[in-house]
């Protein structure tokens, strides 16, 4: 299977093009299409993953341009990461298919839905088994245009269209970093393959500058796609997509596909201490930077965004401090129980029309499904012993403790407390808090919406079961096998740290519950709507303001200069050309007044001083020769 | 006894091309037009018949051409008298200078 | 000076003259009869140029034909308005400039010329030597122009007949 694998990514892509064609024929038989061609994506990436257990990495690469001695190459790879990537995605991807039968029933658009679907699904697969750095980057590319398109779906919507553009554009700046270091790495190395850079940057071609800015270079991208701050705030507005939408982008693909960029280049970056130590500090600041601010949060799934900017800080900081197989196996976990999450979310936002967690309250009866699964997603979040999230924050925490950074410890404990905080603050408010008036007419959703949550239920609870230090670290033994650049980075357990990571969770949980349902007012003081603090949280550290005095007036003044520059110069020779052809053209327009006397004049003119300079040169076209 | 040189029966063509050339592309009356083109076209036997006389190889072939041209002269004549006739009906005018369809 | 040279000059003074009286009369009419002096004069040319047979040819279809044709066709189209309007100064100017160049040219390449005369006794049964060359040597052009008069002809026919007074009349 792993030599076809390269048919995975083709099959979205079919449905895309078929949707776009036939769309407005296939009506509401495109969703089914769709998720038909999602299936045997899915199907064939079980079939890759399970025979890339025991056989070794696939490889096939075919030389795609040829320019002087250098030749580029594009093909296919399965390795242990891609395959794992490919299972991830295309389950995802087929969950969200099928879950948004239910839950964009109805739309205008819905075909466009499902193409742009099959778009961004095809992109990202076909991303996760690029075999080099230029092919990833042009499906890197692709991933955010699907993006763009279907965070912008609700094209009526002003803000719909503001969001998109600001992931669009915001990604652009990471990507423009990314671009610039993979071109440096090949003016350094020389190569696109990653085997090849890997081998050249163990060799020690690089000089340990030109790796730092290499890695860095290639980490802004990974920033801009993964919302690290602090290119992170069109992530937060991205939630203006349809929600199926938030949970394809931003639990498990596109977001993940910056951590997988790091994941793939470790070598690169474990090569450099410098760049490991600003890929923790970064990881790290935003994980708790984006907790702090899901603390106080209004919006449902702004809360689950900005907890997946935090749960993506981890993984970045546990990238960072040579935690691979934590990273890989959190960016698992995390994969399901968010996309758990946000399904679940959008099925009570779908049940109650609103996604302010004010005007929700008491769903808990209504809700029988969407309700427990909910909880099992905030469970595996917060880090609740025996599930998923629990073993890979684990793992987390080790590697930061292992890795010897005392800080970045502490900011990850405080993380993991913040994060079962105000994930159990929304779960209370939302399925306990006083019932309102949306959430009266409230009802269960549909079989469509309930399957898909229920697997990934299902998922969020036993997927950490891959990798335990108690049953076997079966991912992590299998990760490394045979990766010669990655050895060592598996980290030993510590029985203390694991309490340690409960203890605040449990703790993060009972205030919540102190607050929220038991309502005590000593601990309500902190979280006076009226206090500095809060008002700075509920206002996202008044980054977006920020951005709004400085990188704005400072982009606008430049492109104020830009702009200068066009109407003199650019503007300036336009007109000047345009000038020069129209004083022709009223020339020639008297000339072409219709009468064949005209133009016999003109031509037997033209003839009369072509053989004139003949006679004058000598003739005999002597002055050519 | 002197011959007339080739060159005086060139240059008596060229004057008479020269002539048949201005008149061809500044006459407005479209019978004018074509006299003068029959007289460059009669210019150009004059050439023809001198060159089968005092060319480089002397022989009765510029003759034969000089009458095929003929020929094709005469036959282009009776159309184009056929075609102003026919514009003439149309345009009620044989003025060149509102023969400009061409623009269009 | 002898008297082919007399022959010659007063034949081309009288062709270049009545083409340029051509040119410059303001009656159609006045035109046709300076046309039919150059013609002539040029047949004499021909003669000249020990070319007997085409010299009648000349006379009979360009002094007779092409010449009535001309004056048919002036007589049956309206020119009261004949050449009173000239064509706009800037062409005849522009005209004039490439024909002076043209004249130029060529005048330094007919200058330039240097043929060794290596005279033919052409007008030796001339008539004879054409018949001979045109149904040997030029058979198939001979045939071929036949075929062009008549296609001329029927083309001619076709495109003067008035369709619109045929179709009213039937």
């Amino acid at each position: 299977m792993m030599e076809f694998s390269w048919i995975i990514p083709l099959f979205p892509l079919l449905s895309f093009v078929l949707i776009l064609f036939f769309g407005k024929k296939l009506k509401h038989f495109s969703a089914y299409l769709g998720i038909g061609f999602v299936g045997i994506s899915f199907v064939l990436s079980i079939f890759t993953l399970i025979e890339r257990f025991s056989n070794p990495t696939y490889k096939k690469e075919f030389i795609w341009i040829k320019i002087g001695e250098s030749h580029l190459s594009a093909g296919y790879e399965v390795n242990q990461l891609n395959a794992l990537m490919l299972f991830i995605v295309s389950l995802v991807s087929f969950l969200v298919h099928i879950y948004s039968n239910g839950y964009m029933k109805g739309d205008k658009r819905f075909p466009i839905f499902y193409g742009y679907l099959g778009l961004f699904t095809a992109a990202m697969l076909a991303l996760v088994i690029s075999p080099n750095l230029l092919q990833m980057y042009v499906f890197w590319e692709l991933v955010g245009l699907g993006s763009f398109l279907l965070i912008g779906f609700y094209n009526t919507k002003e803000s719909a269209k503001e969001a998109a553009k600001k992931a669009f554009i915001m990604t652009r700046i990471g990507d423009t970093g990314f671009l610039v270091g993979i071109l440096l790495l090949y003016s350094k190395v020389g190569t696109f393959n990653f085997n090849e850079i890997f081998y050249a940057v163990q060799a020690g071609v690089l000089s340990p500058r030109a790796l730092t800015v290499v890695g860095l270079l290639i980490f802004i991208g990974a920033m801009g796609k993964s919302g690290q701050f602090p290119l992170h705030t069109w992530l937060p507005d991205a939630m203006e997509g349809p929600t199926p939408v938030s949970a394809l982008i931003h639990a498990a693909t596109m977001v993940a596909a910056g951590v997988y960029l790091v994941a793939t280049m470790f070598p690169l970056f474990v090569a450099s201490k410098t760049i490991l130590l600003i890929v923790s500090i970064i990881g790290g600041l935003t994980a708790i930077f984006a907790a702090s601010i899901g603390l106080v949060q209004k919006d449902l799934k702004k809360i689950l965004a900005y907890s997946t900017i935090s749960q993506l800080g981890y993984m970045m900081l546990a990238l960072g401090s040579a935690g691979y197989v934590a990273g890989v196996f959190h960016l698992t976990t995390h994969a399901f129980f968010k996309a758990l999450l946000f399904l679940a979310a959008g099925s009570v936002i779908h049940a109650v029309h609103t996604q302010n967690i004010d005007e929700m309250g008491g769903l808990w009866r209504k809700m029988k499904f969407t309700a427990p699964l909910f909880l099992i997603g905030t469970l595996a979040l917060t880090g609740i012993p025996l599930l998923s999230g629990f073993f890979s924050k684990d793992e987390i925490l080790i590697s930061v403790w292992n890795h010897g950074n005392p800080f970045l410890f502490i900011i990850a404990i405080v993380t993991a407390f913040m994060t079962s905080f105000y994930m159990f603050r929304v779960f209370f408010i939302v399925f306990f808090g006083d019932t309102s008036e949306n959430s009266k007419r409230a009802h269960e959703s549909s079989l469509w919406m309930i399957i898909p949550m229920f697997i990934l239920g299902i998922l969020a609870v036993v997927s950490g079961y891959i990798n335990t230090s108690w049953f076997g670290t079966y991912l992590g033994n299998w990760i490394l096998d045979g990766n010669e650049y990655i050895k060592g980075t598996h980290e030993s357990a510590s029985t203390w740290i694991m309490s340690l990571g409960v203890i605040v969770s449990g703790l993060g949980i009972y205030l919540a519950w102190e607050i929220y349902v038991r309502k005590n007012q000593k601990l309500l003081r902190f979280v006076n709507p009226e206090g500095t603090t809060y008002r700075i949280l509920s206002n996202r550290y008044y980054m977006d303001e920020i951005y709004g005095v400085t990188v704005v007036p400072m982009t606008r003044f430049f492109s104020i200069f830009l702009s200068f520059i066009e109407i003199v110069f650019v503007k300036g020779i336009m007109k000047l050309v345009v000038y020069i052809f129209s004083l022709f053209s009223t020339i020639f327009i008297k000339i072409q007044n219709g009468q064949a006397q005209t133009y016999g004049a003109i031509a037997f003119l033209g003839l009369a001083i072509v053989i004139f300079l003949l006679v004058l040169t000598g003739g005999y076209f002597k002055w050519i020769l | 006894m002197e011959n007339v040189p080739l060159q005086a029966y060139l240059l008596l063509a060229l004057a008479l091309f020269c002539i048949g050339m201005y008149g061809a592309l500044t006459k407005k009356n479209s019978v004018i037009v074509l006299i003068s083109i029959e007289l460059m076209l009669n210019a150009a036997n004059i050439n023809l018949v001198a060159f089968s006389k005092y060319g480089v190889l002397p022989s009765i072939n510029g003759q034969i051409f000089a009458l095929f041209s003929i020929v094709i002269a005469a036959a282009q004549s009776a159309v184009g008298i056929a075609i102003l006739i026919a514009a003439y009906r149309n345009k009620n005018t044989v003025n060149m200078n509102l023969f400009n369809k061409l623009k269009n | 000076m002898s008297g082919e040279y007399i022959v010659f000059l007063f034949l081309s003074l009288v062709a270049v003259s009545s083409g340029t009286l051509m040119l410059i009369s303001k009656k159609v009419m006045h035109m046709m009869v300076a046309l039919i002096f150059t013609f002539i004069s040029i047949s004499g040319i021909y003669i000249l140029l020990s070319a007997e047979f085409i010299a009648a040819v000349q006379v009979m279809v360009y002094s007779g034909a092409v010449a009535i044709i001309m004056i048919f066709g002036i007589m049956l189209t309206n020119h009261h308005d004949s050449s009173r309007n000239k064509a706009p100064l800037i062409r005849r100017l522009l005209v004039g400039i490439s024909i002076i160049l043209f004249s130029i040219s060529m005048y330094v390449g007919i200058s330039h010329l240097k043929i060794s005369l290596a005279e033919v006794a052409l007008h030796e049964n001339n008539t004879e030597k054409i018949g001979i060359a045109l149904f040997s040597d030029y058979v198939i052009p001979f045939e071929i122009a036949s075929l062009v008069l008549l296609v001329a002809l029927v083309g001619a026919i076709v495109i003067a007949k008035n369709d619109n007074v045929e179709g009213g009349n039937q």
